[in-house]
Parts: C-alpha cells; sequence; structure tokens
C-alpha cells in the first residue's frame, strides 16, 4: 500500500467509525469527548478546555421512531437522527454538548435535549453587520465558557483559547489548501475520499488531523497530474451523505473539485481573525465574517456569485445542490441561485439529501440523465 | 440491421425493436415491471411477433427503473435522455415533454437538437403517477381504461388531494360515501395528477409544442387536464407508453454505428 493509500485508508476507517476514532483519540490525547450539534460552534473554547470536540451529524439510514414523539416529521434527517440517538443513549459518554441555533429545528434541540449530558445552547446573531453583534456574541460565548467550565471542572483561560484558534487556524489553513491541491487529483480523491477526508475532521484532535493532511497533501503534490476524462462538479448544500450518494457521482465520472457543503468546506472557510483583543471576541468576529452560507444572514447573498466563481475558478462542468430535505434556509436559496445558473448556461442539478433514504434509484436516475446531459 | 430498446419501469416492461435506425418493426408492453417476469415475457412477444432472436440484434440499449438488471444489454442510458430521443424522434418539433410512468412524473426541456437542457422528477411519492390513478381505479371499481370516458361526462371537478396518494385514497373514499358521481371524483382524480406534473412542466419554461409520453399519457382526461392547467395545446406522442424504449432502440442504433 502506497504512503498516499495508507493515509486514505486511515481518514476512511475515522469516517466510517466516529465511536472508535473518539475513543482512539481518546485515549491517545486523554481528553474528554463534548460533542457538536451542527452547524458553527466555538469550537476552539471546548479545545482550550482539554476537551475534544466531536461532530455529531446524525446517521444515515436510522430507523426513526422515538423521535417522532419530540419532533415534527418535517424536521431534517440529520436532527432526526441526532433525536433518536439521544434517545437511545448514544451521547451519554460525552462531557457536554454544545448546541448552535441556526434553524428552526437546531433552536429547540436545546430545550429537547434527552441525553445525559449538559446541552448548552448558544445563540448566533444574525444582524451580522453591527459591532453590537460581536458584543452579544462575546456574551453568548462567555456563557458557553463557564458552562463548560462547570461540566468539565476545569479553567478556560484566554491564554488556552488563543493556543486553540492558533490550532484550529493552522487546521483550517491546511484543510483549504488541501482541498485546492485535491482538485487537480480526482482519480485519487474521489468524492467518497474526499468526504472521508472532510467528515473525519470531527472525530479527531485537529493537531492530529492537521499533521494527516499536511502529510497527505505533499504526497499528492509530488504525483504528477493526470488529465481526467469525466467531468467535474461543485457540490453545494448542508451535507453530501450517506456515501452511496457520493459512489452514484464515482459510477457515472463525476469528480467532485470544489464544495460549499456546511459540513465540509463551509467548516473551514474563515478563519479567526489575528490580534491582541479578547480570544472571545476573535471569535465572534470570525462569525461576523463568515460568507456564502444560508445559515448566516447576508442581505447581498454572496453566496449566489460566490457559487458561480467558483464554477469558472475550477473549470467545473456543473454545480450539484445538494438540498438537505426540509432545510429552509437552504431552500429559499435554491430559487435564486437557480435562476443565475441558469442565466449564464451552468448546468445544474437539484439533489434531495436524507440521511433515512433507503433507496437511491431515484437518485441514480438523475445524475445519470444529468452526467449524459453534459 | 436491427436494434433493441428495453425499457423497464417500475410498472410495466416494454421493448422496440427497430430497423436501420428508422421503421419500428416490433413493440411491445407486458404490465409487469422491474423484479418481475416482465421483462423475459416482453422479449419473447417481440421476438416472437418479429421472428427475430437476440442474434440478430446488432446492439441493445436497456432503459428505466430496471436497466441495470438486463444481461443482454450492452449499454444502460437513463430513462430521462431515452425519453428525449424517442419524443425527437417522433416529434422534431417538441421542446417539452411531460412523461407520467408508474412510479415517477417528470418534466424534460429540450433544445433545437433533441438535447436535455434541463430536467424535473416528482419526489419520492406516488402521487400524480401511474400509481395514483391505479390506486384511485381500484377504490372507484372504474377500470383504468374507463377513467377518461368518465371524466368527459363530469359536471364539476372535485378537489382531491395532490400531496399523498393515502390521503387522496381516503378522500375518494369520503367522496363516495357522500355520493358524489364518480365522474366528479375522476375529473378530481386527474385534475390532482395534473397538478403534481405540471408542477415540474412549469419550472421547464413551458417551450412549446408540449408533448406527453409514458403510460398515463393514454388517459384523455389528464391530458385534458393538464392541457386546461397549463392552457396550453398537449401533444400525445404516438406510441406513448414505448417511448423509452424507442429512445433505448435508437441509442442502440447509435451505438451500432460507431462500430461500423
Amino acid at each position: 500500500m502506497s504512503k498516499v493509500e495508507t493515509i486514505v485508508a486511515n481518514f476512511k476507517a475515522i469516517a466510517s467509525n466516529p465511536k472508535k476514532a473518539i475513543a482512539d483519540a481518546q485515549a491517545k490525547t486523554g481528553k474528554p469527548a463534548v460533542g457538536v450539534l451542527p452547524v458553527y460552534t466555538p469550537e476552539e473554547i471546548i479545545y482550550a478546555a482539554g476537551a475534544l470536540p466531536v461532530g455529531c451529524w446524525g446517521k444515515a439510514t436510522k430507523t426513526i421512531s422515538k423521535a417522532r414523539t419530540y419532533l415534527p416529521a418535517f424536521a431534517c434527517s440529520i436532527m432526526q437522527s441526532i433525536m433518536e440517538m439521544e434517545l437511545e443513549g448514544v451521547y451519554d459518554d460525552l462531557k457536554a454538548v454544545v448546541v448552535s441555533s441556526p434553524c428552526d429545528t437546531l433552536k429547540c434541540m436545546g430545550q429537547k435535549w434527552k441525553g445525559k449530558c449538559p446541552v448548552i445552547q448558544f445563540v448566533h446573531p444574525q444582524n451580522r453587520g453591527l459591532a453590537s453583534a460581536n458584543t452579544f456574541l462575546v456574551e453568548e460565548y462567555k456563557l458557553v465558557r463557564q458552562r463548560l467550565e462547570e461540566a468539565l471542572g476545569v479553567k478556560i483561560t484566554d491564554e488556552a483559547i488563543n493556543e486553540a484558534i492558533e490550532v484550529y487556524n493552522e487546521n483550517r489553513q491546511a484543510t483549504r489548501k488541501f482541498l485546492e491541491v485535491a482538485a487537480s487529483y480526482p482519480q485519487i480523491i474521489t468524492p467518497v475520499v474526499r468526504h472521508a477526508i472532510m467528515k473525519s475532521r470531527f472525530f479527531m484532535d485537529k493537531k492530529d488531523h492537521t499533521a494527516a493532511i499536511k502529510e497527505l497533501t505533499a504526497e499528492l503534490e509530488a504525483m504528477p497530474v493526470e488529465a481526467w476524462n469525466g467531468k467535474k462538479v461543485i457540490l453545494t448544500g448542508i451535507t453530501a451523505e450517506p456515501d452511496e450518494f457520493l459512489e452514484i457521482l464515482e459510477e457515472f465520472g463525476l469528480a467532485v473539485v470544489a464544495d460549499d457543503l456546511a459540513q465540509e468546506s463551509r467548516q473551514v472557510r474563515v478563519d479567526v481573525p489575528d490580534g491582541d483583543e479578547d480570544p472571545l471576541m476573535r471569535l465572534a468576529k470570525q462569525w461576523q465574517n463568515m460568507y456564502g452560507c444560508s445559515l448566516a444572514t447576508d442581505r447581498d447573498k454572496k453566496r449566489i456569485p460566490m457559487l458561480v466563481e467558483m464554477v469558472e475558478k475550477y473549470g467545473a462542468d456543473a454545480l450539484i445542490y445538494c438540498q438537505m430535505k426540509f432545510c429552509d434556509p437552504e431552500e429559499f436559496d435554491y430559487p435564486l441561485l437557480y435562476t443565475q445558473l441558469e442565466n449564464k448556461d451552468i448546468r445544474n442539478l437539484m439533489i434531495e439529501i436524507d440521511q433515512q433514504a433507503n433507496s437511491l434509484e431515484q437518485i441514480r436516475t438523475r445524475v445519470q440523465s444529468f452526467a449524459e446531459m453534459m | 440491421m436491427y436494434t433493441l430498446g428495453i425499457d423497464i419501469g417500475s410498472a410495466s416492461s416494454k421493448v422496440v425493436i427497430l430497423k436501420d435506425g428508422r421503421d419500428i418493426v416490433a413493440e411491445e408492453v407486458v404490465q409487469f415491471g422491474t423484479g418481475s417476469s416482465g421483462p423475459d415475457r416482453v422479449l419473447h412477444q417481440a421476438f416472437t411477433k418479429s421472428g427475430l432472436t437476440f442474434d440478430d440484434m446488432a446492439k441493445v440499449v436497456a432503459t428505466g427503473y430496471g436497466r441495470f438488471s438486463v444481461e443482454q444489454a450492452q449499454k444502460q442510458i437513463s430513462e430521462i435522455s431515452c425519453h428525449a430521443k424517442g419524443i425527437f424522434f417522433l416529434v422534431p418539433t417538441a421542446r417539452t415533454i411531460i412523461d407520467i410512468g408508474g412510479q415517477d412524473a417528470k418534466a424534460i426541456k429540450l433544445d433545437k437538437r433533441g438535447m436535455v437542457s434541463q430536467f424535473f422528477m416528482n419526489d419520492k411519492c406516488a402521487a400524480g403517477t401511474g400509481r395514483f390513478l391505479e390506486v384511485m381505479s381500484r377504490v372507484l371499481e372504474v377500470p383504468l381504461d374507463k377513467m377518461a370516458e368518465y371524466d368527459s361526462k363530469a359536471s364539476e371537478v372535485v378537489s382531491v388531494s395532490s400531496t399523498c396518494t393515502v390521503f387522496a385514497e381516503s378522500e375518494v373514499i369520503s367522496h363516495l360515501s357522500n355520493n358524489v358521481p364518480k365522474e366528479n371524483i375522476i375529473a378530481g382524480v386527474h385534475a390532482s395528477v395534473a397538478s403534481k406534473a405540471c408542477g415540474l412542466a412549469y419550472r421547464t419554461g413551458l417551450e412549446e409544442d408540449i408533448v406527453m409520453s409514458g403510460g398515463v399519457a393514454q388517459n384523455e382526461g389528464v391530458v385534458r387536464a393538464i392541457s386546461k392547467e397549463l392552457q396550453k395545446k398537449v401533444i400525445v406522442a404516438p406510441h406513448p407508453q414505448v417511448v423509452g424504449a424507442l429512445g433505448a432502440a435508437l441509442f442502440a442504433y447509435d451505438e451500432a454505428k460507431k462500430v461500423q
């Protein structure tokens, strides 16, 4: 097995078995685990507390029954499976769970939390242009810090948060560089592999993820770039799961050369700004600087031209809108984007993403038809 | 040169054998779809009636929900592309296709060369498909092939949900228990199918000519309801149920020519 294959296999193993990956990371670092629900959480505060932040993004093809007691049928499938797993005690080993509130379903998840660990919910201000928005968010983050301190029995210092910011900024920069390089190696970084590398961020100590992804990037850069005979696409949306969906892209010769997925590139899009001020203010400013996401209010909807520019930059043949079923914020953006893409003659396809989907035959038909169109 | 297209849908299996990419020498439909005896039976019927065998076929292309289950096919092509190919062959002026099959509904936008420029499919739901009509036919005790006749005698169109087949079924039962004439209920059922299909068709921009294909296109009541909803003329493709298989046979012909 080549070095690249070994690194990729490790990422795939982590992404496919989060429970083991978290246990391994805890055994290695001795850190307690703190859950972070989608979409954006100041993980640096958790990391500064000496804990391991782990992503909770649901589980594919999870049968939903108990969650129906607490969530309406039109809550998205990520929240449905998180609720189901809460009720099954899956998250009970976590020391705490941090929940942001960017959509109507997430707003209620803290109130409805049925796991045994404490839940820490906070709110991102949506009127993000104002200086007072940062002041508000700093107060929210102070509460997050205080409750984490209570849950973990530690003191979280400014110095530790500043150090965590450095670790996370380095990881975001390394991941962005990897994504740029990976776009030229679709034969190796297939859609499934690419997703596994991005998903594994949620279950690894970020220092370890950074080291592995830097090593992989260096290995790739040393390899010759081969011509790609298939087509290139960009994915946008919340997630592009399950893997079977990505395998269908592979089956019909579609490479993912870039993404704007909340679970993937949006997580590493914006660094925490440098500065000597309060680290919580630095973290608040990261939210202020976030762009191109349906969950971060933007009156100018810069996500639309951003995606058009991405298509041009990567020479993509098409864009696939991965519409998380019942995700209102994403549904509001779609008509605007669709109109722009059509006006610019950019091929586009909307696929409904549902973690609980057991049969992907209709998606196979859509993707095959789409590939035949190109 | 003979080529064969086979379209294995969810509710039926269809075969077209073409001669020289131009003349239909066999077209067969069996009302059993993927996972059933339908595919074998429809092939058997087509070969028996034409006197041909697989050995006579230069190429075989499969389409439809069960396209990956045909061992003899050299290529599988999606039903979107096959319907577009078949319709453009039959009606070269077509720019919008509304195809309603047993399990799904599609609206396809064609360019002047007959290439697919955009398409929309229904969600994972039987409302607005042939299966929806089958369910209603059973509840109403009116055979599928008589539904259009009933519809033509309706004095009004009653409201029937287009959101969910199960809800719509209970609505129809409710109408029946209130002694609403079956004619009016059936007109409502057809309007329900039309609203679902038109929801997809509107997104294409509705360039004319608008052509219908799929088994449901054989129901004049649905065609009328769609035309009324769109306020536009709707042409029913010749051989509507085998358009996908015809497209597959045409693709097979293109493939065969590449080899020559």
